[in-house]
């Protein structure tokens, strides 16, 4: 027994070493594209895209389940969104609460016969709606079938070539839009989804829809979250894109080409992780038509979305993300360390497995070993020693390390003060986050099982006044 | 390795982690510092300048520019609120002088500079300042450039905008050019030049098909009229997205000298001609396509149907025959679009 928890922990080492090392590794490969357009103006390299005709447009879609406390803000930051030809559809997927009657009431909505194009099948539409004030927002009301589902309506009833989909509580930046076209529009159509870094907006001030100034929320919970995010998104999805290699482009914000995502067959109804899934059959698309094409990552922060700030809805949200991350590896298993699928299979697949979906697993057993090595003598203290500076370093160090990249890079936090308030919380991750996490993630592997779909249940304050 | 290294490596890396930490808060501090430096002077500046561009005799702002510690990012930042607030002065001799004499040798610098960004900012300002002066500069850095990346667009563009005629012929030079940057380019060109460029592409045939492509279409997107029969020519084009992009025109300049033109157009393989000739029936109300439009409501592709119902609103008798349609179209999908063309137009933003 005492054999098996000496070479468990070696493994644990290893692996912990191994993924904290592809951590820096992947950074690196990142490295150099953010620093180049580090002070690059984006003000004038987006300019000429705002007068241009040929801008493709893009529809706007806002699936929105009991959003009825930020459905209208959120409508209403679209409306400031920069770019030339847009339209806005909100799909209310069967809520409980006044999220239509809200939408309704603030853009003087009426209902219009419509003549869909059911490109996907969707639960039964029961009726579209049209603001009197702005012909360009549209509200299909339908009865509930889950958030892909909804997605999929919207995309129904969409006319323009390119989509994108935002989840009904976050705030486009008013330039977030065109920041993310310009890749799709520069590379003439090969790029076909791109998604944008999504920032947390607790404790910023958000007024009438716009990010007025950056600053940082009091709850640790929440701050943890924010360095969490930058470890997601700057270390891992820029070198990954970099690669063509990415797997995930947010749920809370990303634009795709509308055809090629019919082509795929839409938001799969049958998974809690839409947004991923989508992404890898895209990518399985193009793999197995050989295309060129290209879904890209770019590291600007477009999206601004409100974080938990309980314990109870953050558990909500990782079991979720954590099931999705499950039923998308399974749905597509047969890309797994397949050559046909080139660095997908090869690479991203197992990277996503091995990381991010059975590192809980690893880091379970190594809490589990390092309490039973220093007050059971489980393993050799020394052993277990070793494995809690290892757990450091993989939990704290690395995440400090994402704070003190984010702050080379984009910097988009603007005192001295928010860079060591990051910094020290970061520190603590490995203490009292990480093993939070840990455990959620581990329930979010074994709840995967059951077959229940649902919204999940945020408690949303609104993060625009 | 024994625990002792360890323990020393992690105190090493958290050491280097810290020594980090407290380099980056320095520089926030130092760039938090000099950003206010800036907005100060550039808070200070603003009356002068505002003062020197309504009337040049006043000149206390071309004093007071050149006493302050930064200079180009100051100077930069007024004319480009001025350009950006004042629509159409990208061609004030103002901000040309005031640019030439303050930021030439800074750009030339800039545009040999290590940094890729820096050099992008510098052809984006050249572009709205209107720098003549550096076209030189430009046209060497051109034709040393072998890819057509972000910087070498910017810079065809950039070169455009200063009225350079040749810069077509060098784009042309790339085989991968898409249709956009031949587009940004007519765009830019002054009047007498682009005219011109316009009916050199358009009289040989042998030029790339993007470039003729994006011709047509800036013709049409600008509502140049003048072209018309040359766009008419290009409907007979072998050449499918050529013909698309000169149905695509005529829908623009909503004018055709001979109807008939269109009548092959309606029976197309091509839905996208179908579509745009649909578009264009009801555009110019040509009534002779009536009952074809109300065929085509039962098209087989989704745009055409929406583009035939559309096309039949802008008859004067339009929701009679949607109304007739929506009733007694032998085809399902026909009758639901002439339902909802009946009770509402589609809106999207213009």
């Amino acid at each position: 027994m005492h054999t098996f928890f000496l070479i468990s922990s070696y493994v644990i080492i290893a692996y912990m070493l191994f993924s904290s090392l592809s951590y820096v590794g992947l950074f690196l490969l990142a490295f150099r594209k953010v620093k180049k357009e580090d002070n690059l103006d984006q003000k004038e390299s987006t300019e000429d895209l705002l007068k241009n005709q040929t801008t493709y447009p893009v529809s706007i879609l806002v699936p929105a389940y009991n959003e009825e406390i930020g459905v209208v803000s959120t409508v209403r930051s679209l409306l400031a969104l920069e770019y030339p030809k847009k339209e806005v559809i909100v799909i209310d997927d069967g809520s409980k609460d006044d999220t239509a009657a809200r939408m309704i009431e603030a853009f003087k909505m009426t209902k219009i016969p419509f003549a869909v194009r059911t490109h996907i099948q969707t639960a039964e539409v029961e009726a579209i709606y049209q603001s009197a004030t702005f012909p360009f927002i549209r509200l299909i009301q339908k009865a509930n079938g889950g958030k892909a589902d909804a997605l999929n309506a919207g995309i129904n009833l969409s006319k323009f070539p390119y989509f994108c989909a935002i989840d009904g509580d976050s705030i486009l930046e008013n330039d977030g839009l065109v920041k993310t076209m310009k890749p799709i529009i520069e590379s003439d159509g090969q790029i076909i989804a791109t998604g944008g870094s999504v920032r947390i907006a607790n404790g910023s001030t958000i007024s009438r829809s716009k990010v007025e100034k950056i600053d940082l929320p009091k709850q640790p919970l929440v701050l943890m979250q924010i360095v969490e995010y930058f470890r997601a998104f700057l270390i891992g999805r820029l070198a990954l894109s970099q690669l063509n290699i990415l797997l995930i482009v947010s749920g809370a914000f990303g634009v795709f080409n509308k055809e090629r995502v019919i082509q795929a067959g839409g938001y799969n109804k049958h998974t809690v992780g839409e947004d991923m899934e989508l992404v890898v059959r895209l990518h399985r698309l193009l793999k197995e038509e050989k295309s060129d094409q290209r879904i890209e990552y770019i590291p600007d922060p477009v999206c601004w979305t409100e974080a938990p700030e309980s314990l109870e809805v953050l558990r909500s949200q990782r079991l979720r993300w954590q099931r999705g991350l499950f039923e998308t590896l399974w749905t597509h298993k047969k890309m797994m360390l397949n050559p046909r699928y080139g660095a997908i299979g090869l690479f991203s697949m197992p990277y996503f497995l091995m990381v991010e979906l059975l590192g809980a697993v690893f880091e379970f057993f190594g809490y589990a070993i390092i309490f039973g090595g220093l007050f059971f003598s489980l393993v050799d203290p020394n052993v277990a020693l070793v494995l809690f500076i290892v757990t450091i370093f993989y939990g704290s160090f690395i995440s400090a390390l994402a704070v003190l990249l984010e702050e080379m890079t984009l910097h988009k936090y603007p005192k001295v003060s928010h860079l060591v308030r990051l910094y020290l919380w970061a520190l603590t991750e490995a203490f009292w986050y990480r093993p939070l996490v840990v455990l959620w993630r581990i329930q979010g592997i074994f709840i995967s099982f059951q077959k229940k779909a649902n919204w999940g249940d945020m408690k949303r304050k609104g993060i625009s006044s | 390795m024994t625990i002792n290294h360890i323990w020393m490596f992690s105190a090493f890396l958290f050491i280097s982690q810290l020594v980090l930490l407290v380099i980056l808060a320095f520089r926030k501090h130092r760039l938090s510092a000099k950003e206010q430096t800036i907005s100060n002077q550039y808070e200070s500046l603003t009356d002068s300048f505002s003062s020197y561009m309504m009337d040049p005799e006043d000149d206390r702002f071309i004093h007071e520019i050149s006493g302050i510690t930064h200079q180009t990012i100051v100077l930069e930042r007024l004319l480009n609120g001025y350009v950006s607030i004042t629509k159409g002065s990208i061609t004030s001799p103002l901000v040309a002088r005031l640019s030439e004499d303050f930021l030439t040798e800074t750009y030339t610098k800039q545009l040999a500079h290590s940094n890729w960004a820096m050099r992008m900012n510098t052809l984006y300002f050249i572009e709205d300042f209107h720098m003549q002066s550096l076209i030189p500069q430009l046209k060497e850095k051109l034709r040393n450039t072998t890819r057509l990346d972000q910087e070498t667009q910017q810079l065809i563009r950039t070169l455009a905008s200063l009225n350079e005629s040749d810069t077509l012929l060098e784009l042309a030079q790339f085989p991968s050019a898409p249709v956009r940057l031949y587009q940004d380019v007519f765009k830019r060109l002054e009047e007498p030049v682009m005219f011109e460029q316009l009916g050199a592409v358009l009289d040989d045939k042998n030029h790339p098909t993007a470039l003729r492509e994006a011709a047509i279409s800036y013709i049409g997107t600008a509502g140049l009229t003048r072209f018309l029969p040359q766009i008419e020519d290009e409907l007979q084009s072998p050449v499918e997205e050529i013909r698309i992009q000169a149905l695509k025109a005529i829908s623009h300049l909503h004018y055709l000298s001979e109807p008939n033109l269109l009548t092959p157009f309606f029976h197309s393989s091509a839905w996208q001609e179908r579509m745009f000739a649909s578009q264009i029936a009801g555009r110019l109300q040509l009534s002779r396509f009536k009952e074809m439009l109300g065929e085509l409501m039962g098209d087989s592709v989704w745009w055409v149907r929406y583009s035939s119902a559309e096309a039949l609103v802008q008859f004067s008798d339009g929701d009679i025959l949607l109304d007739h349609l929506s009733v007694n179209h032998p085809d399902r999908y026909a009758r639901d679009m002439a339902t909802q063309w009946k009770s509402s137009l589609l809106g999207s933003e213009e």
